[in-house]
């Protein structure tokens, strides 16, 4: 077998870039645009998720990467492991929206498709590009502005409607912003010139201290942390944005655009400035990521509570997650440097769950956002305050829901249980490298349950609860089967992603282990690593540490066998007496029925609690028709 | 292997048969404090075993209403079968540990919450939102309870966080969490002044109006279990294990220390009026402080 991802990676670049030449021109008839689009993209996608495999299979082979010579300026492609986890995510996600979009776009019925079928495949072209392109200058620069082009266009898709123009073209401008925070502050290095790859930038780097350095540093943090939406930068577009745009594309913006902050933030933290050695104070940066996250988490999170607009109440809890994922990376940078053996194994596990965690939100955000999509397709609404009793009309779509939510939620044996649970372990015990970060454990900890509160609040207010019958005129039905099938797919996923965490732990090692130059290569050895960690099918666990016989475990099969065989005992308890079963009307003390007038609305939800956080800000929005 | 399996299934006869009974005393001695009566103590038995020959009525079609009251009692049931009752570690606890059970018994709770936003009650949904509000704010007491004596430890095991004082001794940090302990109980078992989800008089039982027969016995008994859950979590953390090494005597010295706690329970409960949630809500503010300062002092090393 060839080993060479670069072949596949480029065919699946020309077969995006062919289906925004292609596609556009059939968009008089939606449904075969849609279609052409999706069977473009899923070839795309196919090579794709081979050159994954192919950078990942390459092993610690050295850097692969290629060059491609654009007139004067040549453009490097890196593909290594971390890179292809990256592209393959992008991938599968980018499938699932492109095959949503289909039946999905109909419900703009007043706006054409051209324009959309020719920026969705250029946007996951941006997208793939910048996740492998290795400079600072005319390669990033190409794909940044290929991918924040085509998203304001796609985000500003519904431009008829107040406001939509405005909030894109606030988009614009601060991503225009963060390009120029990192392709400007690239010249901080020492002989930085625009066309330097990353070796040529890395050695640079080793040359360049003090302030300079962190300067650099500083500004690359406030250019990605732009894009990955951490707070305080993230709420100044993320919610309009995130809400505004059609749900496939809110979908990728969520699930996978974020995550390129984030993987500009893991290249420069993690590959790029301990190029630096003794210069870079990883202990130190460590804690500005640590608390960046840790705030951005919270108040992310506490915001998302008070939104009453599903997709505002999903977009802000992307910054909630997105927090975690920097709160772990920091974790992990803080522990790197720890005082003992104990806690620098546990940067390992706190950088593995940084990035599990953001494979798991790719989905179950993914999922939550094609969820609301459905919602809007089927009821015309967004508006948890009107939506309720869906679960009946719509059960697939709930049950998908349902898994999502409880995943984002943290409930075991989900997806967001396994990849928290690392996050919160390694912080709770890492105290070794700063007492802080067992207060921001505790953090991480009290936000799940928030957290929990959000996705009651969405999961119960739309699917169970009362409500569309009387403020939805229309039949609300089940949404068509093609935008089933996508989000019973992600749904799978999800579910594979909580129950077997020791497949994704083995992935991210992996693709640590075949990426030169990361900081915590020795925490990542191709053999067992002292037994410390043991991943199995059974779960993950960490015994050893500081002595300690046994220190933490996750095992979601088990639990998930614990819980069936309770849950059938209890059923048979239920069914034993031989009581029977009988529907009656909601009872409201015998005087009244259940109506729109006295229901309890979204916005009545932990009215006490918001009081009490009332400082945390979040603007609340009416979401309109 | 085999004794591994035997002590888990003896966390779980031991619970599910004496939870009822922990509740009866509760029952009669608030009735003495109120000059009352009050019920014999098998009335709590009497009541579930009643409940599950009922018919069942339910308010709402569709899996969440079904699903709520199995959920609810799988949970707590999951999380009793991981504790280590009279300090024994069983099959399942080295695939556990703290933050499971953090997580679980918020996925008992959300059972409740799906069961009463599923019912489609007003009455229901207002407990319901109650509910989360004590959750989220409760929650990481008992947390950061645990968490305090596993940072002692280096060890997120359960048998070492839950052996809490017995593995670490007394200390300012272990004081001051038994003071938050104790004035979070009410709010942990939901009795007064912190039953403000049920608030029988205010909200007819908030969460569970909609559910009868077989349905609500499995709520009611989850409701049980979780009650002597935390007075079994009080007992196996702060007070010093008996430490005989006989197993069934280290149970049932658990266990006596448990009824001591009911005691407890049922007289507050008894003498204290209900607290509207924003107040209660700001009490369990300052709780979350206090219990943060403790975790520090832990770190601290006191």
């Amino acid at each position: 077998m060839n080993p060479d991802p670069f072949g596949a990676l480029f065919a699946g670049l020309g077969l995006l870039a062919a289906s925004a030449v292609v596609s556009p021109f059939l968009a008089g008839k939606r449904r075969l645009a849609g279609t052409v689009n999706f069977l473009l993209t899923a070839a795309a996608g196919a090579a794709f998720l081979l050159a994954s495999v192919r950078s990942l299979s390459s092993g610690a082979a050295g850097h692969a990467t290629a060059s491609v010579a654009v007139g004067p300026l040549s453009i490097t492609f890196l593909a290594d492991g971390v890179a292809g986890v990256f592209v393959g995510l992008i991938a599968v996600m980018a499938m699932a929206a492109a095959f949503y979009s289909i039946r999905y776009m109909e419900h703009y019925a007043d706006y054409g498709l051209r324009s959309y079928y020719f920026w969705l495949p250029v946007f996951i072209l941006g997208m793939i590009a910048l996740v492998t392109v290795d400079d600072l200058g005319p390669g990033f620069t190409a794909a940044w502005q290929v991918m924040t082009l085509s998203s304001y266009f796609l985000i500003r898709f519904e431009h008829r409607k107040r406001g939509n123009v405005r909030s894109a073209a606030k988009y614009l401008v601060l991503m225009e912003l963060a390009w120029l925070l990192v392709a400007g502050g690239a010249f901080l290095i020492d002989g930085h010139a625009f066309g330097h790859a990353m070796p040529e930038i890395a050695a640079g780097v080793a040359r360049t201290g003090g302030a300079p350095l962190a300067i650099f540093l500083a500004l690359l943090l406030i250019g990605f942390g732009l894009k990955a939406g951490v707070f305080p930068l993230g709420q100044l577009w993320l919610p309009d944005a995130h809400s505004i745009a059609p749900s496939p594309v809110s979908a990728l913006l969520s699930g996978v655009m974020l995550k390129t902050g984030i993987y500009g933030l893991l290249r420069t933290f993690f590959f790029l400035a301990p190029a630096s050695g003794a210069a870079f104070d990883s202990r130190a940066w460590g804690a500005v990521l640590a608390t960046v996250g840790v705030v951005t988490l919270f108040i992310g999170t506490v915001q998302s509570v008070k939104q009453s607009d599903a997709k505002r109440l999903l977009a802000f809890s992307s910054i909630g997650q997105i927090g975690y994922i920097v709160f772990a990376s920091g974790a992990a940078l803080m522990m790197s440097g720890g005082p003992d053996a104990a806690t620098q194994a546990l940067a390992a596990i706190a950088v593995t769950g940084a990035f599990y965690h953001l494979l798991n939100h790719a989905v179950f955000k993914g999922l939550l956002f094609l969820s609301s999509g459905s919602l809007l397709f089927a009821t015309g609404t967004k508006d948890l305050n009107k939506l309720g009793g869906l679960v009946r009309l719509m059960p697939v779509s709930a049950a998908v829901a349902g898994i999502a939510s409880i995943s984002i939620s943290g409930m075991p044996p989900t997806s967001g249980f396994a990849s928290k649970w690392a996050i919160v372990t390694s912080s709770l015990l890492g105290g070794g490298a700063g007492a802080v970060l067992v207060l921001f454990g505790i953090v991480a900890l009290f936000t799940s349950a928030v957290t929990l509160a959000c996705y009651v609040k969405f999961f119960g207010m739309a699917f169970t609860s009362a409500g569309t019958e009387w403020t939805v005129a229309k039949p609300v039905r089940e949404v068509p089967a093609s935008m089933l099938a996508p989000k019973v797919a992600l749904a799978a996923l999800c579910l594979v992603q909580g129950l077997f965490p020791f497949l994704f732990y083995g992935l991210i090692a992996s693709a640590f282990r075949s990426s030169e130059g990361f900081l915590l290569h020795g925490a990542f050895p191709a053999a067992d690593p002292s037994g410390t960690l043991s991943a199995s099918v059974l779960g993950i666990r960490l015994a050893g540490l500081f002595g300690a016989p046994f220190n933490a475990a996750a095992s979601p099969l088990v639990i998930l066998a614990v819980l069936a065989v309770i849950l059938l005992a209890a059923s048979w308890l239920r069914k034993a007496g031989g009581g029977g079963q009988r529907t009656a009307a909601t009872w409201l003390c015998g005087y009244q029925d259940i109506g729109n007038a006295n229901r309890y609305a979204d916005r009545n939800m932990f009215a006490a609690l918001k009081g009490l956080l009332r400082w945390t800000g979040g603007k609340t929005e009416n979401p309109g028709p | 292997m085999v004794m591994g399996i035997v002590y888990a299934l003896v966390n779980v006869l031991v619970f599910v048969l004496l939870a009822p009974f922990y509740d009866g005393v509760a029952r009669r001695l608030t009735a003495r404090v109120q000059s009352r009566k009050g019920p014999p103590l098998r009335q709590p038995y009497l009541d579930i075993l009643k409940l599950l020959g009922k018919e069942n009525v339910i308010s709402a079609e569709g899996w969440p209403f079904r699903l709520a009251p199995l959920s609810a009692f799988a949970s707590i049931l999951a999380v009793i079968v991981l504790v280590p009752l009279g300090a024994k570690a069983n099959i399942l606890s080295h695939r556990a540990d703290v933050i499971t059970v953090v997580y679980l018994l918020a996925l008992g709770g959300v059972s409740v919450l799906l069961g009463a936003l599923a019912s489609r009650n007003t009455f229901a949904m207002i407990g319901a939102s109650r509910e989360m509000m004590t959750m989220i704010m409760i929650e990481p007491v008992l947390a950061m309870t645990l968490i305090m004596t596993a940072v002692k430890v280096n060890s997120l095991g359960l048998q070492g966080a839950m052996a809490g004082v017995s593995a670490s001794g007394f200390g300012l940090s272990t004081g001051l969490m038994l003071a938050v302990y104790l004035l979070a109980l009410q709010a942990f078992v939901a009795k007064q002044p912190f039953d403000i989800a049920e608030a029988e008089i205010e909200v007819l039982e908030g969460p569970f109006i909609e559910y009868s027969g077989p349905n609500y016995a499995l709520f009611k008994l989850s409701m049980m279990l979780k009650q002597m859950f935390y007075a079994f979590l009080f007992v196996s953390v702060f007070l010093p294990a008996a430490g005989t090494g006989v197993y069934p005597l280290d149970i049932l010295i658990q266990l006596a220390a448990i009824l001591a706690v009911f005691v407890l329970i049922a007289v507050v409960g008894s003498t204290n009026p209900r607290l509207r949630i924003d107040q209660a809500v700001r009490y369990y503010a300052v709780l979350i402080f206090l219990s943060l300062c403790a975790v520090g002092l832990a770190l601290k090393g006191l």
